[in-house]
This record gives C-alpha cells, structure tokens and sequence, in this order.
C-alpha cells in the first residue's frame, strides 16, 4: 500500500467511523443508563431501537405523516413504552423474584415480542430504506468524502450526548438517577421514589434508542434484525467501562473506528470480529474498562 | 370341479390386486387415487420473498396437472410448511412432513443454507427431496441419491456467470468482486476464480458478512483497485448499501448484481436512493427471457388465473415466482416415467435422467448419475430503476465439480 493510499484509507476510516461510532456511542450510553441504575444489562435495548426506526417509517412512508409530528411521536411513543415495561413487567418480576436473572430473560423476552410484532405487520420482510431528513449529497473533508447525512448524524447524536450529561450533572432528577446508582436504598430514605426514577431512565433510554434509530436507518437499511447492532453498543460499554457514561461514549467512537480501520487495513472479512477483539484487548489490558472504576464491594 | 373363465379372470385380477398392494402399502403417501407432496418454503419473515410466490407457482403447476387428469390417474396433494428461510423451521417441518404426514417425496426450499441443514435427514431416511429453488449447492456437491435441486441455479454457476458476462459483454479486464463470507459466497468465489482465471481477467476480492452495515472499508478498498467493473454477489441488503455508497463516492462503471440479491427490484431502486444510482447497472437473472416477457409470460397468466387477489397486490408475483414451475415440472416427469405403480426409488432413478426444457429457464432442466444441479445458464439484464433490457447472449461458468 502506498503512503497516499494510506492517507486516504486512514482518512476515510476515522470518518466513517467517527459517524458509525456516534450512533455506537448514544446505544452504548442507552444500555449503560439502564445498566447504572437497576443493574440489567438490557438485552431489548436494540429491538426497542429496531421498533422505534419501524414505526417512525410507518408513520413517514405508509401514513405520510410530516416529520415534525413522525418525530415527537417517535420519541414521546419510544419513552412511555420503555417506561411502562418498566413499571408493568420488570417490576413485577422483580417482586416475584429477587434474582436479577429473571429480569435478564424478561428484558431478552421484551427483544423476541417486539421483533415478532415488527415481523407481523409485514413492514420488516424485505429491506427498507427510511428516508433521510438531510441531503445525502457528498462533501470532501480532507480526502474523505462524507454525506450531509453523516454530519448531521455525527451533530445530533453529540448534541443529545452532551444533554443527557447535563441532565446527569445539573438537574435535579438526574442527580436523583445518579443516587439510585450509587445507592438506591440511601436514595430512598432521602425521599427518591425509586419506580418513578426507574420508570424515566427506561424512557430516557427508549427515547435514545429512538433517536439513533432515526439518526441511522437512512444509511443501513431497515429490517427486522437491524436490532443487531447492538452489539457494537454492548461492545462499546464493554471497551468504555459499563457503569461509565463517558466511557460508553467514548467506547462507541473507538468500536466505529477500529472497525473501518480494520475492514480498511485488515480484511473486511475481519469486520466483524473487530469489536470483540477490541474488548478482549480491554478486557486483558484493564479488566474494568477505559472508564471504569477500580473493582469494589457494593455497601447496600 | 371346473372353474368358469369370469371366475379365473376375477381370481387372476385379484391375485395381480394383492402383488401391486404390497408395493403400495410400503410406499407412504401413495394411495389409489393420490400422491402426498410435502412442499415447504418461507411464507413469512423477513425471506418470504425468496420462496412464498415459488411455492404458489409449483402448487398451480400441480393444480393444473390435477385438472388434467393427475398422473396415472393419481391426484397431486399437496401439504405445504412454512420454514421462514430458518435451517430450525425448515428440518423441524421436513421431519414433520416425512414422519407425521407421510408424504412420498418431498419439494421445497428457498434458501440454501436453511435447506442444506435437512441433508442428513433426508439422505438417513431415504425420501427423495427435490428442492423449490435453493440453490442448496451444500447438499449438491458430493451428489447424493436423494436430493435434487438448484432450479433456479446452482451458486458456483451464479459466481461464474458474473465474471462470463462482465469481460465477455463489459469488455473487463480488472474485476471489483464482493461476495458473502459464509459457504455460499465461497461457492460463488471458487466457481468465478475459475473463469477468471480462464478469461484472464484479475479480480479485486472483498468478503463481506452478510449482516453488515457500513460498507464503506470493502468498497473504498476495491475503488482502489481501479476496476473496470464492480461485481456484486450477495443478498438484496448488502447489495443495495454497497450501490448507495458507490454512487454516493461517485463510481461511474458499471455494476453487476446477481439474482441472489435482486428479490424486489423495486425496493432495490428506492434503497440505492433513486434511479441516479442505477445509470450503469446489470442485474442477472436465470429465466428464459425478461420477467413477464414473450416466453414466459404463460406463468404470469397462469399465476394471475390462479391467484387473482394476490395478483392484485403491490410486488406480486414476487420476482422468483416463476422460479417454482422447473421443480414441479421435474417431479410430474419422474412420476409420469415412474410408471403406474410408482415407488421412492423408480422416482429417483427417473430424476437422474431428468433433461428437458422447462421453457421458464435460460437453460435445460439436466441431471445425471453424478449431477444434480439442475440449472447452470443465466441471462443479463441492462435495469435502470424502471425499464429492464436484455442483453442478447447466455452465461455460463466454466467450472466443473472435480469430486
């Protein structure tokens, strides 16, 4: 490979995957939101993003709704369903039974209804392309060549980053969220009403969800296994550190990068395998991630 | 004691009753008056496009044997599963077929890596299974006795036939080849090395995971590779991020897509983002002439008498529906051959002398003792988002299974 090729390559990669990553990074920070607070990895969070992207399309292509009612009520419809499953299913397993388990098969079972309704109104059996809110024109940044889309994606998912760490840090529910991290039962006695913070941070994270589903779809094609990705966003937490919010984003920048660097400059056959490379790498170098804290018995 | 000749007859049809019956009692789904076809297909999910309007084809093919008379005298019936393109669901509805069903063979499957899954079975239990349109070159290659399939076309001839056409009719010297990593993409690869090689022609090879979402590293790699034509053989989703990129990057040759990803071309059109992108554009297909064309349009008429209020709905007939007619023909000509008292294994042998022009495909319906592949020519269509133009000419791959 020539040393201009490698520019190019090098340029391209950090591009695409800074974009790619931005999206990585809003699912990563969904998953760890929840994760934080009610300890469940949720195991739904790329259905929930997969659904909020299908009805968002239903609404836009099949109803012809304009974009400034399809997207409010994407968001708004995306927030109370992820509450209500909260508030209607979690916390009923949870008083049923104790065993954070339960709750794991409860949010995976939540995954399996809303890809099988998905599949049931017959949108999800061939591959759709949501319509992009912005030109898909091309423009030179360097060598690299990105579309208008790819820098309203990159702008959007880091302006709702820097709102919900400003929602976290200065207001008062959000600080109310961070104490049920920390402590849920001291937050509790200081007046915190536990359901209600669980409740918001599931639509906070619905809402998220929602929006890198808006944000993406345009570029990767609907189906009913687009949920899959995911897997970058676990991927991401992982590498980030997974009770870390910074971490998770930044986690998601890193698996966007290395993965168009490693289709770049590796194999595409490699793709792939680049994020689970990535968190074995963190996992052997800094078992607790980039972001994580030291290891510490939890005082309840 | 005499015997009078109406007494010696009715003795003697008797006797011939009994020794047929045996034969009949061992064959399962054979009755006097019916032949039991297990037939499975994805008539839901997301890959009901591969293999839901195929199945309606075979089955108005055999409706329309039926109203001629059936075979022999024996009805086709059919009992049709969903196996939603899954290898779970499409063994689970095999067994389900063989074992509780009882059909004397079966007819089914659309999607080559779920049907290869029922190979095992059905080698173990001996039931001929001659597949819808998979291309299911897995189950192929070694041949078997009991299975019989690529219809449509085997996956070593599509990869093949795409490097034929893009030096024969592109004039390519340097190829920009993006295939699957899994088996079927190796399938593709090993049979379009082979006519590279032969038509000396370099191809630029990137393997993609068929679940991928960023496209931009393989075709930002094989831009470089300064080729002269870009050769898709993947699925529908992965085809149609890699054209939207391309014309996004602005790459102006031309490119070539494969049947296995041109399931709704009209979805295709609109996923590239417009017509625009579809200015240089080919797309393959195995029928005899253009969809709906001269040749074939017998089969669009047919669907339409058959299914009228399918016929009526947006994207029907699906684009492979044609596809199902080849296989259904194939099983009525190895029963005809099988005679009056057909069995698992007179089927069989009759399949394996199976050649004969379905007049849907682009090429001959062929087995033989060591083939079973069924189709291996494919025709090239000029497609640009709304009006489709043949390219004269038949394509085909030079390779040849060695053993």
């Amino acid at each position: 490979m020539d040393f201009d090729l490698f520019l190019l390559f090098a340029q391209q990669g950090l591009a695409s995957g800074v974009v790619v990553g931005s999206v990585y990074a809003l699912l990563a920070l969904a998953i760890v939101m929840i994760f934080k607070t009610s300890e469940v990895p949720n195991f739904a969070q790329g259905e929930v993003f997969m659904a909020s992207g299908y009805l968002a399309l239903f609404l836009l292509v099949f109803q012809g709704a304009a974009v400034w009612f399809t997207i409010p009520f994407t968001l708004v419809a995306s927030f109370i369903a992820a509450a209500l499953f909260r508030r209607g299913v979690l916390t009923q397993v949870a008083k049923a039974s104790g065993s954070p388990v339960n709750l794991v098969i409860a949010t995976l079972g939540l995954s399996y209804i809303l890809k099988g309704l998905v599949r049931r109104t017959g949108f999800g059996d061939t591959p759709r392309s949501f319509p992009s809110l912005v030109p898909t024109d091309s423009i030179m940044i360097g060598q690299a060549s990105v579309t208008k889309l790819d820098i309203a994606i990159f702008l959007t998912a880091v302006s709702v980053m820097a709102l919900v760490f400003w929602m976290f840090a200065y207001t008062r529910t959000g600080r109310a969220m961070r104490a049920v991290g920390m402590n849920p039962k001291a937050a509790q006695l200081m007046g915190v009403n536990l359901e209600k913070i669980h409740m918001l941070i599931w639509g906070l994270s619905g809402v998220v969800s929602a929006i890198a589903a808006l944000l993406i779809s345009p570029k990767i094609l609907m189906t009913a296994e687009m949920g899959a990705i995911v897997t970058m966003a676990f991927a991401a937490a992982i590498v980030g550190g997974f009770t870390s919010l910074p971490g998770a984003v930044v986690g998601g920048f890193i698996i966007g990068i290395v993965e168009n660097f490693v289709g770049l400059f590796i194999s595409s056959r490699a793709i792939a395998v680049a994020p689970f490379a990535a968190i074995m790498l963190v996992l052997i170098v800094r078992p607790q991630g980039l972001f994580g804290g030291k290891f510490a018995i939890k005082k309840v | 004691m005499t015997m009078s000749r109406r007494t010696i007859t009715a003795g003697a049809l008797a006797l011939a009753a009994t020794a047929t019956l045996p034969a009949l009692a061992q064959e399962p789904g054979l009755s006097a008056t019916s032949i039991k076809i297990g037939m499975f297909a994805p008539l839901s999910g997301a890959n009901m496009a591969y293999g839901f309007d195929v199945a309606n084809a075979a089955k108005m093919y055999y409706d329309k044997i039926n109203k001629e008379g059936g075979i022999h005298g024996r009805k086709i019936e059919v009992v049709l599963e969903d196996d939603r393109c899954n290898a779970n669901d499409l063994v689970a509805a095999v067994k389900k077929l063989v074992e509780q069903d009882q059909v004397f063979l079966l007819n089914g499957g659309s999607c080559s890596a779920a049907v290869v899954a029922a190979k095992e079975y059905v080698v173990r239990s001996k039931v001929p299974m001659i597949m819808l349109n998979a291309s299911g070159d897995g189950a192929l290659y070694p041949p078997t006795d009991y299975i019989f399939g690529a219809f449509s076309i085997s996956q070593y001839a599509v990869g093949g036939a795409m490097v034929d056409f893009a030096a024969k009719n592109l004039g390519a010297k340097k190829i920009a080849y993006v295939n699957h990593d899994d088996a079927y993409g190796a399938w593709n690869l090993e049979a379009s090395k082979v006519d590279a090689e032969q038509l000396k022609v370099d191809l630029a090879i990137e393997s993609v995971s068929p679940t991928i979402t960023d496209v931009t590293a393989p075709f930002l790699k094989l831009r470089a590779a300064n080729p002269d034509v870009l050769v898709i053989v993947t699925y529908a989703r992965p085809a149609a991020l890699l054209i939207k990129k391309a014309f996004e990057m602005g790459f102006t040759k031309p490119i070539v897509l494969s049947v296995t990803g041109t399931a709704s071309l009209s979805q295709l059109a609109e996923n590239v983002g417009g017509k625009d992108a579809l200015k240089n554009f080919y797309i393959q297909d195995v029928l005899a002439d253009l969809p709906g064309g001269p040749k074939i349009k017998w089969v669009y008429d047919m669907y339409k008498a058959s299914y009228p209020e399918l016929a009526a709905k947006p994207d029907h007939p699906q684009t492979y529906m044609p596809y199902g007619i080849p296989s259904a023909m194939a099983i009525v000509k190895a029963l005809q051959e099988a005679g009056p008292q057909p069995t698992r294994d007179k089927v069989l042998a009759a399949m394996k002398k199976t050649n004969f022009d379905s007049g849907v495909m682009a090429g001959p319906v062929v087995f033989t003792e060591t083939d079973r592949a069924a189709n291996k020519s494919t025709i090239f269509i000029k497609y640009d988002g709304t009006n489709k133009t043949l390219v004269p000419g038949v394509f085909t791959s030079r390779w040849k299974y060695k053993g």
